[in-house]
């Protein structure tokens, strides 16, 4: 009976103990000051500056949710480093607004749950987001992104992520790209009406959304498309080769990983299916030229992106890549490098426009942002943000590898809008 | 009562971050409950916990949200986890006819059945790109950012410190749900299923029964933190429902202890947490640079993976009966050194699941 008498007295002080801990602290708590003072948030700086969370008296604070260790790390540190170069470079030069950028990168692995706790760690310190990798990740922060609006430019380009005020796809999307392959192939592979053309691609967003943009080109020009559908874990095509050449393909046309790439134009070419192959931007990787396919890939392969070939001789890109490859002398130049580096430019350019409009609060950066017609950074065409539901850019350049060349890939054709592009667009 | 007192201060000090994790313990606890249900105690292997919890998740999502029924929120819940259990009833045929290891199988084919349903079944699931979560409202409250604004003790309460309170009811409810079934008729009956089939049956346990009821259950458990997840994401993706959660849940039971509702929990806690806190801080540590610096060095993440590889070798070297064995045999320690008369009735003591509230006593 003692006993029970002596617990009941312990646990009935420790409860009056932690209640008066809890009144007691939360007067000092930092959360419950910063209810009081949220007026401190919206004030202007110093200098008469509206600014919001992110922006210091001396800094801009940017936001980066990238995967460093997963299946697009290749890709991911290709655009921390260059997105570092053009902080370091913009800092060199004074700054955006008399205050220095600062990129904070975050690595999720291409992990959803690490990626949604990493955007509330990172989402109050900083104002905008100019990189986001991953489809599945860009999916369950959506809505996150659109309530803090946060201007974001996410590198993944399904016309799913159109319509949304914070979200800035960049450059084309993967139905456009493919509306213009299969203009290419019409155009300069000779096909015709009632031939088949095959599409290879992956499960998902990136997949279904090229699909329809092939879909839709194939009708108008009087094609059929076998569609082959993948997933990221197949890496060997065989079956699907096998497939397509009874089907009697007349160019086959991939939306998937690099891997992917190089096991279909692989297996095609050593079976005898010597026919075009065309694929979307994210399919291909220089360092796919470092492997056996890498003959038949010179051969038989075209890439169509919204970005020029990082060696093509467009002022901004070549220097843009001597000063990388001074930086990062062993780090390859691929298209993450040139993607990433104009994504920053970009961000750089609102963050400026926001800065002389009086202030760099989200939604000043966000006007500023929408409010770009003609954004040319000098990386390949000029894009337009102000419609949400469009586009920002239906120029394509078809790309051509090249085992020689800076990233191992060549324009083959400049940038140009596929006939139907427009059309297509009014009828979605 | 102390304890409970602790865990309802965090939403005073934490922000978003800490409370996400927080939230994310407290789903997997009650997910990882249910499993310990089937397979720690009744001996039934599955591998198809994901497609319980997705079934949870996207039932709510479905069953509250537009396009769907748009039933109140607080309704959708309570039949998404009948759903849950629904379908842990349909399948558990299956499950009384194979056993151990074929079992797993059997429940793998589950996982991928469900992520295919979810990415290609649109007007249901929303695709690939998934659905927005509509908040929880429980008679004009809503668990969200909002309406009523609502601040206590000077600390403005949104979605986060809303959703931890949830959390926390309905961890209790799982806890005690839970323990009362483990300890009594059910549990003994589903172990000694477990332990020897033949001999359950001859003390008079309906087998066939038993098995699928530990199912059923399991999968209710299993949508209810499908529920919660739901909520603490506020937006449900396919990619997140995929095999590595259901070997992530399997890794729980384990780590925790094999069994137990306490040791559940801690596991849940340790697996989920732990990645998340070191990925966060490690760069706090020497010799780890910033993510993406230079060449060949070792980033967070990294360190991250190394450190939680580590402390699950440490854990199941030094505690081979999980978390909950090892803290039984400190209490034991702690007990012979203090010469007291034990308790008067152990089965009644307060349960201990302090490494449950550790993680998340620190501030940062």
């Amino acid at each position: 009976m003692n006993t029970t008498h002596h617990r009941r007295r312990t646990t009935g002080a420790a409860l009056a103990g932690a209640l008066v801990l809890l009144l007691a602290a939360t007067g000092c708590s930092s959360k419950a000051d910063d209810g009081d003072g949220g007026g401190d948030k919206s004030a202007g700086a110093a200098d008469g500056v509206r600014t919001g969370p992110g922006i210091g008296a001396e800094s801009i604070r940017l936001g980066a949710l990238t995967d460093l260790t997963g299946p697009y790390a290749t890709l991911g540190k290709s655009i921390v480093q260059a997105q570092q170069m053009w902080a370091d470079e913009v800092n060199a030069d004074g700054g955006i607004c008399e205050r220095r950028i600062e990129i904070v990168v975050k690595d999720h692995g291409y992990d959803v749950q690490k990626a949604v706790t990493a955007y509330a760690d990172l989402a109050p310190d900083v104002v905008a987001m100019p990189q986001v990798i991953g489809s599945p990740v860009v999916a369950a922060l959506l809505d996150d992104i659109e309530r803090d609006k946060m201007l974001t430019f996410p590198q993944a380009w399904a016309a799913s992520l159109l319509g949304k005020e914070a979200i800035q796809v960049l450059g084309t999307t993967y139905d456009i790209d493919m509306i213009a392959a299969v203009d290419f192939l019409t155009r300069t592979k000779g096909l015709k009406k009632g031939d088949t053309i095959g599409h290879v691609y992956f499960e998902g967003d990136y997949g279904s959304n090229a699909l329809e943009g092939s879909t839709w080109a194939a009708e108008q020009a009087g094609l059929k498309v076998a569609g082959q559908k993948i997933q990221a874990t197949d890496t060997d095509l065989s079956a699907q080769v096998s497939a397509l050449s009874k089907e009697g393909v007349k160019a086959v046309l991939i939306s998937a990983g690099p891997a992917q790439t190089a096991s279909l134009v692989g297996v095609a070419a050593s079976r005898g299916l010597r026919v075009p192959v065309v694929s979307s931007a994210p399919g291909y990787a220089p360092q796919l030229m470092e492997t056996p396919a890498a003959p038949a890939l010179a051969a038989m392969l075209h890439v169509v992106s919204a970005a020029p070939a990082v060696s093509s001789e467009l002022p901004g890109v070549q220097s843009m890549v001597a000063s990388y490859k001074k930086k990062f002398p062993d780090s390859p130049v691929d298209s993450g490098v040139l993607s990433g580096y104009n994504a920053a430019q970009l961000m750089g350019a609102d963050l400026k426009a926001a800065c002389e409009a009086g202030g760099l609060s989200r939604e000043d950066v966000l006007k500023a942002h929408r409010a770009q017609k003609n954004a040319d950074t000098g990386l390949g065409t000029a894009q337009n943000f102000s419609d949400v539901d469009r586009p920002a850019s239906v120029e394509t350049y078809v790309l051509k590898p090249d085992a020689k060349a800076v990233g191992r890939v060549v324009n083959a054709e400049d940038a140009h809008t596929a006939p139907g592009v427009e059309e297509y667009l009014s009828g979605r | 009562m102390c304890l409970a007192v602790v865990l309802c201060l965090p939403p005073f000090y934490l922000d978003a971050f800490w409370l996400r994790i927080g939230l994310f313990s407290m789903a997997a606890a009650i997910g990882a409950v249910g499993l310990a249900l089937l397979t720690g105690t009744a001996g039934q292997l599955s591998l198809g916990h994901a497609f319980f919890l997705a079934t949870g998740a996207y039932g709510y999502t479905w069953l509250a949200g537009e396009p769907g029924p748009g039933l109140p929120p607080a309704l959708a819940a309570l039949l998404a986890v009948l759903l849950a259990g629904a379908a842990g009833g349909l399948f558990s045929p299956v499950a009384a006819r194979v056993r151990g290891i074929y079992l797993g199988i059997a429940t793998l084919a589950l996982v991928f059945l469900g992520h295919h349903v979810l990415l290609t079944a649109d007007s249901v699931t929303g695709g690939f790109n998934g659905r927005s979560v509509p908040p929880l409202t429980l008679g004009g409250f809503t668990f969200g950012a909002g309406d009523p604004e609502l601040t206590v003790l000077g600390v403005p309460f949104g979605a986060e410190e809303r959703l931890w309170f949830l959390g926390l009811a309905l961890f209790a409810f799982t806890w005690f749900t839970a323990r009362g079934l483990l300890r009594g008729r059910p549990g003994r009956a589903l172990a000694a299923l477990r332990d020897s089939e033949t001999a359950a049956a001859v003390m008079g346990v309906d087998v066939a029964r038993h098995r699928s009821a530990a199912f059923v259950v399991s999968s209710m458990y299993a949508g209810l933190a499908g529920v919660l997840l739901a909520l603490s994401f506020r937006r449900v993706v396919p990619d997140y429902f995929s095999l590595v959660l259901s070997v992530d849940y399997l890794a729980m039971i384990v780590i925790g202890g094999l069994g137990s509702v306490a040791g559940a929990t801690a596991g849940a806690v340790f697996v989920t947490a732990l990645p998340l806190l070191m990925t966060r801080y490690a760069d706090q540590l020497p010799l780890v640079a910033a993510p993406g610096s230079a060449d060949g060095s070792v980033g967070p993440t990294e360190a991250a993976r190394y450190l939680y590889g580590a402390a699950i070798v440490l854990v199941l070297l030094y505690a081979p009966d999980g978390l909950h064995g090892l803290a039984r045999r400190a209490r034991d320690r702690i007990r012979r050194r203090r010469p007291r008369p034990p308790a008067t009735d152990p089965a009644l003591s307060p349960p201990q699941p302090a490494a449950t509230a550790r993680p998340k006593e620190h501030t940062p």
